[in-house]
């Protein structure tokens, strides 16, 4: 009777302890419904994009086979993540993050990768996602750190699907790498808004990043370049891809293993290749090919009809995103009472006070003129981003660089759309919101002094921050 | 007697082994920011979490004994940064948890973050941030520290009230600017101490709700050590440390200029300070932010420059002064308004 009392005297200070622990304001979480979000960003259509939209939108949700495609999407592989884009870009709808229910715990086993294990990091309701090796291993399995990688390590292969013929490849060694402490992982970035994003002037960012300067927090970013014509490049986690057609291309070759007009060849592995050292030649000849067809993959199709059917999936990839509206704000709902209007807007204001919109601009300015629709034009941006890459500390370094971003470095993720996010942060490692704040701060990052600030606040207003997010 | 000195000696060098070991430990959990970089090299079992192994353009310099200005630090709770000559004690329970970042490309660093240790018990927290802009690099159009704060002051954005628009006063004995404002918003108040040390604009961030505490910070600061130059409008060195003087490279002054062979194509802004010797040689260089590609290329360019040594009444005496290499950043054009909502 004793030891139970004490027992439960011990749960009761557990449980007291860990509430101390947990934020006192509440992230509203999800917003339901879709508020519009994935509509098309046309209103006036004078070049006739319309169908190249809706035959982009069509193309982002076909689910791709290795050869034999009854509906001819070909290509798959020998190595992928997913097997079309929309399973990865999917909340609220496609063109988004990922969903709530992980389509990669379903495939390991099934038909999409018979032979393959389900990565131990790849759960039902946990974060749809695409790992890295931040360094090359030695022989005997330990990490070199002096031997950068960083290269996107597919999930999945094609081994024992029907329509691979022979191609058996072993999945990377994702155990060994989570033993060396070697493995980080990135999530799919929405792309509502990424035309207005993508037509952005080069002077208007140098710009908005010269104001941005004028600021008390310790702030000063800087910029990824485009390696072949050294202007800004602005897509992905680091900023690290120039255009929506680079973006595509690369997310088509690296992420479900589909060789285009852009990235000609099948990719190997990171050291398959022979990079790092390993000695390795390539892919093996009974994975090449595998499609029957040759090199690329994905081509233009100069025969088909209508008009958008000639374009080659990246191309309709690409003009799906460009034209995809960026999503409206709306209202929220917290412990299921609808948040005031006044409450969001007050949030605002204090999350320009305390330095957030220092890097989370709410709008670094308006778009040059459009040679693709007039609603492409001229138009704001209000993408609570200065498109720049800043130093987010030890606690959000994933050792990994892309361009002339470091291991610590990372574009200001857009925050429109915020409302209608599941996971956060580039590896999904959280739900909530608070969380998500509270990695801002840590050794090395620009973001310290502002989350101070916010920690500084009364709940009550860190609240309406957290309502003002959930709005965008 | 002798097989137990030995004996003695072997446990104090297993226990100095820890020690040193102990020491590595704590310095890959705390990345520094400062001064001559020694990468660790050696290939370890795991992945060590929280350090950040792969940087991008990052700062580093020629030695590891010329003092930078982002080699400052907190120990014992007394912030010393001997580049700018300074010692703060911190107030009591107040402490430095995390680092800032590196120096930025265009010229700015966090020398300090300081705020409540997790022991405090005040009613009021705040924090105290402690900046320094390269007043050679900056973009933003200031001459000085005092044209920096009257900028900050002229182009304040639209979520902030004006308190106090820039003010003489004294910290620690020396010249110091004053600008204060405040967010009704967010009920939080800014008290901007601001001056000029080697020809970099130190800002002290004081930030609460409790004005209060705020002034009382303010006293404490009064016990700082700061170099005699220390003057919003003029701290250009000299003295004990090199007189710095913004492009001294250049014209006549070069007597001899290689420039850098870079072997990669990059689009980043490289900016450079270099200590010049009396002779004319450069002494000693500090990389801002660069990748190693660019710090070798430049280094091996310079140990071929040669200046016209700087006569201090008709003396040679050193010079600090800074480069631009690669491509720099634009410089500000006045704020546009930057608010959350409409």
């Amino acid at each position: 009777m004793i030891k139970t009392g004490k027992l439960a005297s011990v749960s009761i200070l557990t449980a007291l302890f860990l509430a101390g622990m947990a934020f006192a304001q509440t992230d509203p979480g999800v917003q339901s419904g879709n508020r519009g979000t994935g509509a098309t960003i046309i209103t006036s259509d004078p070049n006739g994009f319309l169908p190249f939209f809706q035959d982009g939108q069509k193309r982002f949700t076909d689910v791709e086979s290795v050869s034999n495609s009854a509906s001819g999407n070909n290509g798959l592989g020998p190595r992928f993540n997913s097997n079309s884009c929309s399973s990865c870009h999917a909340q609220p709808v496609e063109g988004g993050t990922g969903a709530a229910v992980n389509p990669q715990f379903a495939f390991a086993g099934s038909s999409v990768a018979p032979k393959d294990a389900t990565p131990y990091f790849i759960t039902a309701n946990g974060p749809t996602r695409e790992a890295r090796f931040p360094f090359f291993f030695n022989a005997n399995g330990t990490a070199n750190t002096s031997n950068p990688n960083g290269g996107v390590e597919d999930l999945f292969t094609v081994s024992g699907r029907s329509d691979a013929g022979s191609c058996s490849l072993p999945q990377p060694s994702f155990n060994a790498a989570q033993q060396a402490n070697d493995i980080i992982f990135r999530i799919p970035t929405p792309v509502f808004g990424a035309g207005l994003i993508e037509n952005l002037d080069d002077s208007t960012l140098l710009t908005n990043q010269g104001n941005n300067l004028n600021n008390n927090f310790g702030i000063a970013g800087t910029f990824n370049h485009n390696g072949n014509d050294g202007t800004i490049s602005r897509f992905g986690w680091k900023a690290q891809n120039k255009s929506l057609h680079i973006f595509a291309g690369e997310a088509y070759n690296v992420e479900m293993g589909v060789s285009n007009e852009l990235f000609t060849q099948d990719r190997p592995l990171p050291g398959e290749d022979g990079n790092g050292g390993t000695g390795l030649t390539g892919l093996p000849s009974n994975c090449l090919n595998l499609t029957g067809t040759g090199y690329p993959e994905d081509t233009s199709n100069p025969t088909l009809t209508p008009q958008a059917a000639v374009l080659d999936d990246v191309s309709a990839f690409a003009n799906f995103m460009r034209l995809l509206a960026p999503p409206p704000a709306g209202g929220v709902v917290l412990n299921g009472q609808q948040v005031s209007a006044s409450t969001i807007a007050a949030g605002g204001s204090l999350f320009s006070a305390i330095g957030c919109a220092t890097c989370h601009n709410s709008t670094p300015g308006t778009t040059q003129v459009s040679n693709f629709v007039p609603a492409l034009s001229n138009a704001p941006v209000n993408a609570f981003s200065d498109i720049e890459i800043h130093h987010m500390g030890t606690g959000l370094a994933d050792n990994v660089s892309q361009g002339g971003a470091g291991g610590d470095q990372f574009r200001t993720a857009p925050l429109w759309g915020l409302g209608q996010r599941i996971f956060l942060l580039h590896d999904g490692r959280t739900t909530n919101l608070n969380a998500a704040i509270e990695a801002h701060q840590s050794h090395g990052s620009e973001a310290t002094n502002v989350e101070e600030n916010f920690d500084n606040l009364s709940t009550g207003q860190q609240q309406e921050i957290l309502d003002f997010l959930r709005s965008l | 007697m002798q097989r137990r000195l030995l004996y003695s000696l072997v446990i104090l060098g297993f226990f100095v082994s820890l020690l040193g070991w102990a020491q590595d430990a704590q310095a890959q959990n705390v990345p520094k920011n400062g001064g001559d970089f020694s990468n660790n090299t050696q290939p370890l079992t795991k992945v060590p979490t929280g350090v950040i192994l792969v940087k991008g353009s990052w700062s580093s310099a020629s030695d590891s004994v010329t003092p930078v200005p982002e080699g400052g630090d907190v120990t014992n709770n007394v912030f010393r940064d001997q580049y700018f000559g300074m010692t703060y004690a911190l107030p009591n329970d107040w402490t430095e948890k995390y680092k800032g970042p590196p120096p930025s490309d265009s010229g700015r660093y966090v020398l300090a973050q300081i705020r409540p240790a997790d022991t405090f018990k005040g009613p009021a927290r705040g924090s105290i941030l402690v900046t320094a802009d390269d007043m050679f690099f900056t973009t933003l159009p200031a001459a000085n520290a005092l044209e920096l704060v009257t900028y900050s002051k002229d182009n304040l954005q639209a979520d902030y009230r004006l308190e106090l628009s820039p003010t003489a006063t004294k910290i620690g004995g020396r010249p110091f600017t004053f600008f204060a404002y405040w967010s009704p918003e967010a009920e939080l108040h800014w008290y901007v101490l601001a001056t000029e040390i080697r020809c970099h604009a130190v800002q002290f961030v004081l930030t609460s709700r409790d004005t209060k505490l705020l002034e009382s910070l303010m006293l404490d600061l009064n016990k700082m050590e700061l170099p005699a130059e220390a003057n919003p409008t003029g701290g250009t060195g000299g003295g004990d440390v090199p007189v710095c003087i913004k492009d001294y490279a250049s014209g006549e002054n070069v007597i001899a200029r290689v420039d850098p062979v870079f072997t990669e194509h990059r689009f980043n802004a490289v900016p450079v300070r270099i200590i010049i010797d009396k002779e004319g040689k450069v002494k000693h260089i500090h990389f801002l932010s660069a990748f190693p590609d660019q710090t070798k290329a430049i280094t091996d360019a310079f140990k071929q420059w040669k200046f016209k040594p700087y006569l201090r009444d008709r003396h040679p005496v050193e010079v600090e002064t800074g480069i631009m290499f690669g491509r720099g950043p634009r410089p500000a054009t006045p704020a546009a308004q930057n608010v959350a909502t409409d």
